[in-house]
Formats: C-alpha cells, structure tokens, sequence
C-alpha cells in the first residue's frame, strides 16, 4: 500500500507531518527527548519567550478540572538572551522546525523580541502570543481587542522576515473578526485555540485553588469549543491555521483538519501520555488509508464544503 | 533512562483506613529507581480524571521486577489506584526526579515522616540498612493517630531506634513529630549528622527551620500537584532560597528530594 503523504505547506514552511506540539507544553524540546521522537514532529513549539527573565505566578498554578486542567504559569522563562543562548543550540539538533513563542508587555517588547530572534539562528517562525490570560500586563488584553491585535502585528511584520503566526485567545466574543485583524495586519498563519479563562475554588478552605485567582483551561473538555473556532476562523480568512484545544488522539486531530486547520498542535496530552504525538500520527495514517485519502492536505477543510450552514 | 510502561499490579494490600499498599510488576524501574525518586502514574485510560499523579517509590526490588507504592486516598484519582485489583495495569513514568544524597559512612541519620510521606523514606532506610557502610539511623514517624502509621513496621525494621508520634497520643509520644525531631537535635552529637524528611508541608517547614538553626545537613522531599512530571509545563513548582537561579524550582526535576536550605519556607502560600 502506498504511504500516506502527511507533509503540508504552512505559510511557506514545508512541514512533513501536520501534527506541532502547543506552546508551553513541551518546554524546549529537550525535556521530552526521552519520551518523545521529537523528529518526528512537523514543528516544535517553544515555551514563551520574552525579552527580560520572568519568574511566573506564585504556586499553586495548576489544577485538575473535569476532563482538563487550568494553569497559571504566568509565562516563566529566562528572557530572549538565555533563550538563544542555552535553549536554541539544542533546539535546533532535532533538525525540524523551530516555532518561537514570543511575549511581551507592550508592543515595543514583542518587537525588540522578534528583532533579536531575527538576528538567531534556526528559529523558522515566530508565533505571537497575544493571548495569555495569566499575566496582567500584555498578554491577553491585546489579543482581544481587533485595535490592539493589530497594532502587535504590524509592528512585528517588517522586522521579521519568516512566517508570522498569530495565537488567537477564545475569550472573545467573535474569533472571526480578531482573526481578520490579525490577517489584515500581516499575519502569515494564525493558531489557534489558546486556553479559556476558568477558575476553580475550594470549597474546604474557601478559596480560589491557583494563586493567581484564574487560570487557562486546556484539555479534551475545551475541544469542542476549539473547534468550532477552527470551523469560524476558516471560513473568515484563507490563511492556513493551526488547531489546537484537547487533542488526545488522531480522531479529535482530524475534526480540525476537517474543519479547516492545516495543522494541529498536542498540548496538555502530552502531559498525560507522551505517545500522543505517535498515536495521533498513526490515526490519521489509518485515517487516510481506510478512506483512500493520498495527501493529509486533501483533508483540510473537507467538512466545509459538506457542512450544513448555521 | 525514564520510560513509559505498563505496569500490572500484583498486589494489593489495605493497610490503614485511607491507605493501600499496591506492588507492581515494573522491571525496568525497579532496576534504576534510587530512594527518593517517583513514578507518575496515569489513573485510567480515560480522559477523567486526566493528569497523573506522582508517587514516590516506596520499595524497590530489583530481582523480582516490582516496585511498592503507598497510596492515600484524597481525591478521585488515588481511590481508583487505591482499588485496584491484581491484574490491572497501569502506565508509569519513571523513575523520576531526584534521589535522596546517600550520608557519609558513620553518619547519624535521622528520619522524619509525616503519614503517607513515609514512603520514599522506607526506600532509603532499606538503602542504608543495606549499605556496605555502617550507618546509626532514627526513625521519627508522626501522624494524627496511631490507625493512620501506614506501613510503620516497614520503616521500624530498618532502623536501630524508632519512635512513633501521633497528634492524640493513641500510641508513642503525644505531640508532632517536629517537636521530636527538635528534641533529638538539642541532644548534641559529636559525628555528621543528616536528617531526611517527608511529610505535609507545614512538618517540612518546621524541619526546615530546625535545620537552618543547628549543625545539621537536611534533605526534604516535597510534593506538588503535577503537571507533565518532566520538567517541561512548570506547573509544580516551590519558591527558592537559593542565592541563584530561578525564583522557583520544579519538584519534578529540580526535585522532589532537594537540601532543606534551597527552600523560601517563609514564602509558602499553602
């Protein structure tokens, strides 16, 4: 039987599997090297960076949730000259793609970021990550307002020369429009979902369980949101896209595809089972046989054209 | 090398009211797991409840291919493992983390166990007991009452002098087992002496301070809701005392065993 082609273009980057890991989940690279065949990956996605050290949230910052968990990191990392320093060498022996996430409290610092990332070597994309919802200052609140998304993305675009992708928050109340702003601002691929603002409390001890009060929810409970953005965000714009949102197995990847994402991200499954990355690669490769299918990328958004309009 | 395995349970044993004893068939890590280091365990193959949980290695055999872990029902997650019957299996991460530091020979080691954190203690006293070295080893075991010393016969055996603790005074001595530990600290002794701890965080705390006032080394193993257990999603981590470096360290592989001294107890937020 012939093999199935997994390989997909993403605003230039020629990716040999569709299947990334989410920012924040798989650190940088080599913490998993043990568990994971990183080369296997189309791309990997770093932790944040951002321009100076930052040391993250108090603890807890985690907890489980039914069928998820939020977390409240608060983007710890050790700023952008450590980053290229001490994580980027390694990054790059995996000899796939590297997608830098980057942050920043202003505009300015996301710029002097991508500028000193542009300036490095192996990083192949950077992805903009204007929606965290754990810090207050930058983060989030630029990714949910169309003026402010925008005002990131152009400031970004001329000083980095690669693909340029823009990480989309769902605590909005119309993805489509933040998604076209971030386009029309020069956006090569956006992903998309980030995680979803929760909180939980305990009930015991009558208070909020993270330290930071809130968090983001992420795992298989917020997948159906993520995909229902996916399927908006397609239909809006025609750049390719990245779906992410409790993909545990190549089934839930598909559902994206389907809906539109060229390519997926595993994010908290890999904290749960590190053969994520392996099973989801072998479902759509079982996929695409049962079903004939040649090329993943013939996949991408095949549910729109059947899918009933609402 | 950590690994990712199944692991059949072979027995499982209910040894106090909240606490079972499960011996899995885990050869790989049985074969490299050091006192102080721990599994993380995936409850069920289904999406609820979705993260593993850390469990310290209790004992660790290495010719028999099994491994021993002491479970405390607290929540969803450790009812189901603290249920489990002979044949089910489970997957586990590991080892992982960092093992206790062995004491110079001649050493006065002293360890301090709170409830379920006896576990990785057990691991170490078994270690030393069987070391090659000549070791003078205390064990202090506290708990709220005499029913809740889980496997406390398994840490007794391994030591030259044990006492046991208990908040009501149904058995041993009345009171925490800090205060014990303060008293056998005020006792002086002319040899190195090396206290290990594992317990509720207020118990390591005050260890933590004892150890800071006296001539002592200390070591104590933490524990933290886990995310991915390998140092990768930052979300276990305790605040450092340490001159340099992060503000905050990773139980899951900065830890969880780490000298007493590179703990903030005073920045603790539990």
């Amino acid at each position: 039987m012939a093999s199935v082609d997994l390989s997909v273009q993403l605003a230039g980057l020629r990716l040999q599997s569709p299947i990334l890991v989410a920012s924040g989940t798989f650190g940088y690279g080599t913490e998993y090297a043990d568990l994971v065949d990183v080369s296997s990956l189309g791309a990997l996605v770093t932790k944040a960076v951002t321009l100076e050290p930052r040391e993250g949230n108090p603890p807890p910052r985690i907890c489980e949730t039914p069928a998820g968990m939020l977390n409240a990191i608060g983007l710890q990392n050790p700023g952008v000259e450590a980053f290229i320093a001490e994580k980027l060498p390694a990054l790059r022996e995996f000899g796939v793609p590297v997608i830098v996430n980057i942050a920043g409290a202003d505009t300015e610092e996301y710029l002097r970021v991508a500028e000193r990332l542009g300036s490095a070597e192996g990083v192949a994309a950077l992805e903009l990550n204007v929606s965290c919802p754990n810090v207050k200052a930058g983060g989030m609140h630029c990714g949910v307002r169309e003026d402010l998304l925008a005002e990131v993305v152009s400031a970004v675009r001329p000083v980095w020369p690669r693909p340029l992708i823009t990480k989309l928050s769902p605590n909005v109340t119309d993805i489509a429009a933040l998604a076209r702003a971030a386009v029309e601002a020069g956006s090569d691929a956006l992903s998309l979902i980030n995680t979803l603002l929760g909180m939980a409390i305990d009930v015991e001890r009558r208070r909020p369980v993270l330290a930071n009060v809130t968090g983001g929810l992420s795992g298989p409970a917020i997948r159906p949101v993520a995909v229902r953005m996916i399927w908006e965000v397609a239909r809006a714009v025609s750049v390719p896209l990245i779906g992410m949102g409790g993909i545990m197995t190549g089934r839930d990847a598909l559902e994206f595809i389907l809906a539109g994402a060229t390519a997926i991200a595993v994010g908290t499954a890999n904290f749960v089972n590190p053969d994520t990355v392996a099973e989801v690669r072998k479902g759509l490769e079982d996929y695409c046989r049962r079903h004939g299918i040649m090329r993943i990328a013939d996949l991408v958004g095949a549910a729109q054209q059947s899918g009933r309009q609402t | 090398m950590t690994t990712s395995r199944r692991a059949t349970v072979v027995a499982r044993e209910q040894v106090t009211p909240l606490h079972s004893r499960l011996r899995l068939r885990a050869p790989e890590i049985a074969q490299q797991a050091q006192p102080g280091q721990f599994v993380h365990l995936r409850v069920t193959q289904a999406w609820d409840p979705l993260l593993r949980r850390p469990f310290s290695v209790m004992l660790a055999d290495p010719r028999g291919g099994v491994i021993d872990l002491l479970v405390q029902v607290v929540g969803r997650g450790s009812e189901i493992l603290a249920a489990a019957a002979p044949g089910q299996s489970f997957d586990l991460l590991g080892p992982l983390g960092t093992p206790f530091p062995l004491p110079p020979a001649g050493s006065q080691v002293i360890l301090v166990a709170g409830g379920v954190g006896v576990a990785p203690l057990i691991f170490l006293a078994d270690a030393l007991a069987n070391a090659p070295q000549e070791y003078e080893i205390t064990g202090l075991f506290g708990a709220r009452t005499a029913s809740l010393l889980c496997c406390w016969l398994e840490l007794a055996s391994r030591c030259q002098e044990f006492l046991a603790v208990t908040e009501d005074g149904s058995i041993g001595e009345q009171g925490l087992v800090s205060e014990a530990l303060a008293r056998r600290l005020s006792a002086p002794f002319p040899g190195r002496r090396v206290v290990y701890a594992c317990g509720p965080e207020a118990m390591l705390a005050a260890v933590g301070r004892l150890a800071a006032q006296q001539p002592v080394e200390a070591y104590v193993s933490m524990e933290r809701w886990m995310g991915c257990g390998v140092g990768a999603c930052l979300g276990c981590v305790v605040p450092s005392a340490l001159p340099e470096g992060e503000r905050y360290l990773r139980v899951c592989t900065d830890g969880p065993v780490f000298p007493a001294s590179a703990i903030d107890w005073e920045a603790r937020s539990a």
